[in-house]
């Protein structure tokens, strides 16, 4: 069965993570990252593979209650299984099938062998097993990375990057075939969080940092904190905000746009914020203001009304510096005299590669298609190709 | 007396006090509907900006459940911007010197709002 990351973005490019892989997240210590993990296991537990976790330094009961704060229910599924690393170092006697007290290192070695044997997907705390079992277990830990390679299962790992020496940091990189870093975007606090991926041995790629949220219920939502939503007066832009927005408002007087539209989407893994600008001239400052630090633009037009192409334009140029990826949603598509998008194209003067879809805000027709078109230009920027390695002959 | 006299009447009775160096009655919506303001300042944006101060400032009170602002006040070292509702259709706004007395400013475009609320309904 194919198993899969289930972290949004990740899974586009890495398609699938395949049989004796050893995936390891690789987070910042102030991160909440392990939250990483556990979504790859809900996500393949709910696809019928076999899934477990392994806990050592907290309880059982401590871990499935963080599965049930994002909403995930463990618990209920037959094939999932915790392996109780925990009980036996507290002295408790412990109710998993799969347990050993770490202060036994053979007995761990020897659970683990057999779970790795039999489960599809295994979490393992590597850095929280150092923690406890001391720098020595690394040996065990490599054994467990060979062994899963031999039985093609497949680890998930993570490892919480205190300042461990230097070796244990290189053993456990050069050993997982995919890292994936968790971390913080620092300005003296943390201003918010990311992931990327550093290697993946099946695959050719790196991404730039992708920004994220956690989400309870939900769990790691990848975040854009600004999509630009512009256009010339009455085009429909408070209109489309609040037709794909789970929650929106807006700051209209009279009928019209005086400050901003604010929406709230979350949608296919992605949680974004939507802003809507106001599209009289005479607003043009509040433009400049809302169209800093967008990660894209929506440009909505009026269909039926090619004489406001050029504001469209020049609103355009106003908001987007050089490479800022954009849309143009074709509004009002419902109305008679609508122009085709080929059409606007042509009067616009727009590359062929600038996506023009027809919507109609108003019956909500089209408007996640136009959302799906700016994601794709969006995300495609995240992912590098690297240089295909040089083949030896 | 034609409506727009009777709207710049109450602006000039404004600036008497003193203190305030430039005055409007703006439509919510941002335009321009009569003006007390010397030619240096672009009356238009002034206009627009204010319809802008006062509405994100209501939708943030209001969003936060503590129902709608009396009053908007904008402060720097150079001067003061006092705005307000006028009625459904309209705001007025002030700027003022630095020094100016807040609390008589207030009283005053109390008063005027009221006027220009019974003037455009
Ligand atoms: N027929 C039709 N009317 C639409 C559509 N979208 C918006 N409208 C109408 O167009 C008018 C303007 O819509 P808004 O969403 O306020 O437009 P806007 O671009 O936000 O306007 P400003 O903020 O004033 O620039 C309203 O009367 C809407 O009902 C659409 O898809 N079809
Ligand atoms: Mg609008």
């Amino acid at each position: 069965m194919k198993v899969i990351t289930g972290i949004p973005v990740l899974d586009d490019v890495i398609e699938e993570i395949p049989e004796g892989k050893i995936l390891t997240y690789w987070i910042d210590p102030e991160v909440e990252g392990n939250v990483f993990a556990m979504q790859t296991l809900f996500t393949n537990l709910e696809r019928g593979c076999k899934c477990a976790y392994t806990t050592i330094a907290y309880s059982p009961e401590v871990a499935i209650g963080e599965f049930n704060e994002f909403g995930w229910d463990v618990e209920n599924y037959e094939n999932f299984s915790i392996v109780d690393l925990y009980s036996g170092y507290v002295g408790l006697p412990s109710n998993c099938q799969y347990n050993a007290s770490p202060t036994d290192i053979e007995e761990v070695n020897e659970v683990m062998k057999k779970v790795i044997e039999n489960f599809d997907v295994v979490v393992i705390p590597v850095s929280s097993v150092i923690d406890v079992c001391g720098e020595d277990s690394i040996e065990c830990i490599g054994e467990w990375y060979d062994f899963a390679r031999e039985k093609e299962s497949r680890l998930i790992c993570t490892f919480v990057s205190w300042p461990y020496p230097e070796e244990i940091e290189k053993f456990v990189k050069n050993n997982s075939n995919a890292v994936i870093r968790v971390g913080g975007v620092h300005h003296r606090v943390i201003l918010g969080y990311y992931y990327g991926v550093v290697k993946v041995d099946w695959k050719n790629i790196k991404s730039k940092a992708i920004l994220f949220k956690l989400v309870k219920p939900g769990g790691v939502r990848a975040y854009i904190p600004k999509i630009l939503v512009t256009g010339p007066y009455n085009a429909g832009k408070s209109t489309f905000v609040h037709a794909v927005s789970m929650r929106a408002i807006s700051v209209d007087r009279l009928g019209t746009t005086v400050a901003l539209d604010h929406g709230h989407l979350e949608y296919k893994g992605f949680s974004i914020d939507l802003f809507g600008t106001p599209g009289q001239e005479r607003f043009d400052p509040i433009l400049k203001m809302l169209g800093r630090e967008a990660l894209g633009v929506i440009l909505v037009v009026d269909s039926t009304k090619p004489e406001t192409f050029p504001r469209a334009k020049q609103m355009l140029e106003a908001v987007a510096h050089f490479g800022l990826p954009y849309v143009v949603a074709a509004n009002k598509q419902d109305l008679p005299d609508a122009l085709p998008p080929e059409e606007i194209r042509k009067k616009m003067f727009l590359p062929e590669d600038v996506p023009i879809i027809p919507v109609s805000a108003k019956e909500g027709d089209g408007v996640y298609k136009v959302i799906d078109a700016l994601l794709e230009l969006l995300t495609g920027s995240w992912w590098v190709k690297e240089n295909e390695p040089e083949v030896s002959t | 007396m034609s409506l727009r006299s009777q709207l710049e009447d109450i602006l000039k009775e404004m600036k008497s006090t003193g203190d305030v160096e430039a005055s409007a009655i703006v439509s919510r919506d941002g335009l321009l509907i009569a003006a007390d303001i010397s030619s240096s300042v672009n009356a238009d944006a002034f206009a627009a900006m204010s319809a802008t101060m006062l509405g994100a400032a209501e939708t943030a009170m209001s969003e936060l459940g503590k129902g709608t602002p009396d009053r908007v006040v904008v402060e720097s070292p150079s001067g003061k911007i006092v705005a307000m509702g006028a009625g459904e259709k309209a705001l007025l706004v002030v700027m003022t010197t630095p020094k100016a007395n807040l609390g008589l400013i207030l009283l005053q475009l109390g008063k005027a709002s009221k006027k220009i609320e019974e003037l455009l309904g």
